[in-house]
Formats: structure tokens, sequence, C-alpha cells
């Protein structure tokens, strides 16, 4: 019997917001539409060819994208395929955005059902927490620790220290927390990973709540993202029944539960002694360390707190791609990482690749030019507390340590481009607004110094060459760097700074 | 008696489930939240009592997070997304055609109680911009006619 004709229409918030919803009602009505099984797949992450609908037959597996396409005035099945036909098809994975990355985390998006675990172990899915289990917990600590995984949130701190860290504490009861508050303007990469691949997500948890020795773990995920919140919610589920959580998984004495939590719309409760005051039920304001939340953290346990791309990162670390993982890059930015070519450029989306690549490199290879057609002007890299990098600076490499030398971060990957009808005064008074909008409150010169930059950036507008501001500006960003206990007063400088230095006259005068 | 215990009936119920779990402040606000469209008064107190806190602990909470809000919203709540990659795509000026076309800033309510209009930092749709949430449906390479002809295909 010939296998059915499979149609991969995807259900994921980007490709959603461009009509993959619609058209999929318009497909799944068609006359005729029986012949065939509808896939709903997660995102291969080439954003700008959404709604990309793929067809399969005999193992063939084309698409179109149908950006802009109305296809409720067709009929059948049959109007469907030749509408197809003549769109030219081609197989997403051989285009140059697809195949020049290093797709090792994000290997099986785009793939299939993100819900289908039979799918989800045919492709590798679970080998590594089996492989895990039979394991001593130190060797898997170990193996992380060999991989030079650094933690992929923000702050690249060494996961499999981290991880020893926690399994060192003596506590009978030890949590684990995965931080899903993606909040950072221009990324998506974790939501990625809880559309697309959520399963990968569950099984890096139960890997390395093994390690640790940890029974109960938490998503903190932020509200921003409802779609990830249906897809985890039944991805725990299906985990459940399928015995990879809860009592004795895989027939193993490890027990361990996942329990998902929203967030309720603030930035800093990323931040992750605010995301433990917020699953704690209390106002998201940043605790000091130390303590540190691997020794006293959720409920005054030891807590291993990871981003979901880092846990995600876990279980192909041990199912044979060490190795293609960490002989790339050396120091602190070991491995791949996803970027997120975002803002105006053409093509955007999700680029996983080694850090040793320079920003021009990236645009060029991937992002192509900007969406509006004019120059580049700014490049942001790493959220609204990374720096902006003008269109000389192309050779930056998007290392840990390359842009750390020039006072900036990798962050969590954003990378949002900007055309030369950017004002960059604005930029700067963004950089500031959104502080003293987000700011918890519990530093003063994030809390207040925030809304005193806004009014001094105000003033500069109107009079860039006013020598007494401008060194004002610098002051107050110097006691917001050394003052704030957490990064969201401490680095929000970082972009003013790198506006001032790199885009001469646009803030102040030199 | 009637309506009132009817209502207060109903907070218990959404909160019941979260008043033995840890931290279940944060869930149980949410619960109510969804059911009522904002977090009443008599809430409040069903709260504080159910989870052993005073009346101003419970908005001391619920206060900090934009999502918890003291009076009812719109029918539809609109969320503009002001973060950086929809900025690099013109969302100040959509922006603008929003709040021109509804006669209201960010952060308020038509007077029919039919449109709230949010700002937001972030949907996470980065790579088509300028998004718009409506509800919980992201619009992604946003524009006004987007929005307004989504908002007539729900009504």
């Amino acid at each position: 019997m010939n296998s059915p004709l499979k149609i991969y229409i995807p259900n994921e918030t980007t490709s959603n917001s461009v009509g993959a919803t619609q058209a999929y009602r318009a497909i799944s009505n068609l006359k005729g539409i029986e012949e065939a099984e509808i896939i709903r797949n997660g995102t291969w992450g080439a954003f700008w060819l959404e709604p990309f609908i793929e067809v399969e037959s005999e193992g063939n597996r084309v698409g179109v994208c149908y950006k802009g396409v109305d296809l409720s005035q067709l009929k059948t099945l049959n109007d469907f395929l030749s509408d197809f036909d003549n769109r030219d098809p081609f197989d997403i994975r051989k285009i140059e955005f697809i195949n020049e990355q290093k797709r090792i985390v994000f290997s099986r998006i785009g793939k299939g059902n993100p819900l289908d675990i039979l799918f989800y172990q045919d492709q590798g899915g679970y080998d590594s927490l089996k492989t895990a289990l039979n394991l001593d917990q130190q060797n898997v600590i170990d193996k992380i620790k060999e991989s030079g995984l650094t933690g992929r949130g923000g702050a690249a701190f060494p996961t499999g220290i981290k991880m020893q860290t926690v399994s060192d504490q003596s506590s009978s009861l030890k949590y684990l927390a995965c931080n899903a508050d993606e909040g950072d303007g221009g990324t998506f990469s974790d939501r990625l990973i809880m559309e697309s691949d959520p399963f990968a997500l569950i099984e890096g948890m139960t890997i390395a709540a093994y390690a640790v020795g940890a029974s109960k773990g938490y998503i903190y995920l932020r509200s921003e993202y409802p779609l990830a919140k249906t897809y985890l919610t039944r991805a725990i589920g299906i985990a459940r029944e399928n015995n990879f959580l809860g009592t004795n998984i895989q027939s193993s004495d490890f027990d361990f539960e996942i329990e998902l939590r929203i967030g309720a719309g603030s930035y800093v409760c990323g931040e992750e002694t605010a995301m433990m005051e917020s699953i704690e039920g209390r106002r998201g304001l940043v605790r000091s360390k130390p303590p540190l939340p691997a020794i006293n953290g959720l409920f005054d346990k030891p807590t291993l707190i990871n981003n979901v791309v880092t846990l995600a990162t876990i279980p192909p670390l041990l199912n044979g791609s060490l190795s293609d993982f960490s002989d790339l890059g050396s120091g602190k930015s070991v491995g791949t990482m996803p970027f997120q070519l975002c803002g105006n450029i053409e093509q955007s989306g999700l680029v996983e690749t080694a850090f040793d690549i320079t920003i021009g490199e990236m645009i060029e290879k991937f992002g192509k030019r900007t969406k509006s057609g004019l120059p580049i002007h700014a490049i942001q890299i790493g959220g609204p507390l990374g720096i902006y990098l003008s269109s000389r600076m192309m050779s930056t490499k998007l290392t840990i340590e390359s842009l750390q030398s020039i006072k900036g971060s990798v962050g969590h990957g954003g990378i949002v481009v900007f055309d030369n009808t950017v004002d960059m005064s604005e930029q700067a008074k963004f950089a500031m607004e959104f502080c003293a909008k987000e700011s918890c409150g519990k530093c003063t010169p994030c809390r207040i110094g925030s809304v005193r930059g806004v009014e001094i950036i105000d003033r500069l507008q109107k009079n860039s060459s006013s020598k007494e501001d401008s060194i004002l500006l610098n002051e107050l960003c110097k006691t917001m760097e050394a003052t704030s206990l957490c990064a969201m007063g401490g680095m929000t400088p970082n972009p003013i700074y790198s506006i001032i230095n790199n885009f001469p006259n646009e803030l102040v005068e030199k | 008696m009637g309506n009132g215990w009817i209502l207060m009936t109903k907070i218990k119920e959404a909160i019941n489930p979260y008043i033995e779990i840890e931290g279940g402040l944060m869930p149980a606000l949410h619960a109510v939240q969804e059911m009522e469209g904002y977090i009443s008064n008599d809430a409040i107190s069903e709260l504080a009592l159910a989870f052993n806190y005073s009346n101003a602990e419970v908005l001391d909470v619920l206060t900090y997070y934009d999502d918890f809000t003291l009076e009812p919203s719109g029918k539809h709540v609109i969320r503009v997304c002001r973060a950086e990659a929809c900025q690099s795509l013109k969302s100040k000026e959509l922006t603008e055609h929003l709040t021109d076309h509804f006669g209201m800033s960010l952060g308020e309510t038509t007077n029919d109680s039919k449109i709230t209009l949010k700002e937001v930092f972030c949907l996470g749709n980065c790579a088509l911009g300028p998004s718009v949430m409506i509800n919980e449906t992201v619009i992604g390479e946003a524009d006004k006619d987007k929005v307004l002809n989504f908002l007539n295909d729900i009504e």
C-alpha cells in the first residue's frame, strides 16, 4: 500500500500570526481531504517563509510559502495540490538558511507533530534519558562539565558547575526550576523549543533532575506565550502517561514531577531570584546573593535554575552529539548558540550556529538585507540590556568573550536589525524607559535613576551639545551600574554607552 | 444573599485547587482574573482568608503584576508590542494609528467597554513584527487594517 499523502501545516505562534491557522481551516475543509493526513508540525524557524506548507508523497517532502494567499477559494484536495505544484515547491532542508546552520539542539523543529511522542522517540528522543538512568548521577554531571555548556539564558555560567553545586547539597528535597520567562525583546528560541519540540525540554529537565537529585521541577512560563502553555501542558501529560514523568520513571527508582507556573507580565521575573519570589507567591523582587539558589533557593531548598535552551541542550550531549558540540568554539563560547535574527531583516528566524561567526557573516549568509531595503544602521545584540553595534562594526565576532570585551553580551542570543531611519537617541531613551517600567523597585538607582535617565535624554534630544547633561548621564549610568543588585539596573547603561560610543553625535555631541 | 453569595462561592471554587500547593497565590490570582476579568475587593478578601494573609498583603502581590487588574478590562484586549524588534518595523507609527483610531491612549478602555488598548514588551514574535496580540491571538506584520479586520471577525 502506498503511504498516504501528508500535508504539514505549522501550528506555532509566528506561523499562525501570518495565516497558518486560516490555511489549516481552509485545507481541512477541502473535499477529499480524507485522502491525506494533515500534520500540524512545528516551524522550521525560517520565518520569512511562513506560513510554510509542505506536502509529502512517496518520501518526497517539499513546501511552499503561502503568505498572503487566501486558500478558502479552493474546493477540493486536487485543487489545492495543483495550486501547490504551480508555486514551485522546494525542499526547505536544502536552502542555505537551513543547511548552513549547525542544528544540534534544534535538530527536530519543523519535522513533525511536536506532541507525537513516538515521532520524538523515532528521532532519537528519550534515548538520552535512558542512557542517563543507567549512569551514576556524578557521571551525568561530568559529561555536562566536559561538554563546556554554559547557560544560554544570558549569564553564561558553566552549567556543569552549577549542577555540581546542587548535587553536593545534602538536603533530602531539591528543586529544579526552568526559567521560561523569555522576556528579552528580539528573542524567541525558548518559545520555539516549547512550541515545536516540548519533549526536548521535558527530557532535559528530567535528566538534570536525576543528576542533581531533584524530585520536583517547575517551569516558570511567561503569560505572553499562551500557545507554549498549551503545548507544555499537553506534553507534560503525555510524558506522564508514558512513564517519562511520575514515579519509577522507565522502571528506575527515580521519581520526578513537573509543574507549570505562569508569570504575570513582569520582565524582572526572568531574573532567577525574582522568579523564585514569584513562584513562591510574592512580588517579583530581586533577592541579594549569597545565598546562591543552588544552595538555598526555592522554598529554602537547593535549586537548580536553568533556562529552557540550556536544559534542551542536555539530551544531545548524552546521545552521541557531545563531541559535535564541544569541538566547536573555545572558552565560554563552546558549542552551538541559537541566535534569533529579527527586526528589520529580510530573512528572519532561528539560526543555530557556532559562536565563532561575525555579525557581518550572520547578516550576509542568513539575514541577507533589511526588510525595508534601506541600509543597516544599527544592530542590537543580546536583548534590551545588550549593546548597539553600528554598520561599521560588521567584523565583531558573536562570541561571549568578544562581546564582553566591548561591554556587550550575547545574552539570550537576540539580534535586532535597524535600518537608517532609526533615531538612536530614541533607542537610548527606550533603554531607560524600559528600566523604569520594569524595575522591581528594590534598588533606588534602578528605580529612580531610570526615570532621571529618561529626563536627561529628553533634554539631550533638544540640545545634544549640553556638556552638563552628557556628564550627568554618564555619572548616572556609572551609579546604576555599580549599585544595582541585578542586571536590570546594572546593565541598562550598556546600550546607552554603546550609543554614545558607536554613534557619535546621535545622542551627545562628541 | 443571592448574587453576592453565588459570586463568593464561584471565587472560592476558583481558588480552592491552589490553597494547599506551594506558592499557590499566583495561580489563584490567575484563576480569579480569568474568571472575573479583574480582581475585585471581594476576591481580595477571599484570597486573604484562604492564604492566611491580610487584604493588604494580597494587594501588595497583585499590584506588582501587569496581568492582574483591579478593574474590568474591555471585552477585547489589544496589546501592541513596544519592544525593540517591533520598533525597528515602525511599531510607534502602528501604536499611533491605533490610539488615533480608538481615540484613547495606551492603558485605556473604550466607553462601551469593548476594547482595552495596552502596551506589551515582546510577544516572542520578533521575526515578523510589528506584532499585536488580540486576546490570545498574535498578529504578525500587523497594521491597522489587519487589527480592525480581526476585531470584525471575532465580533
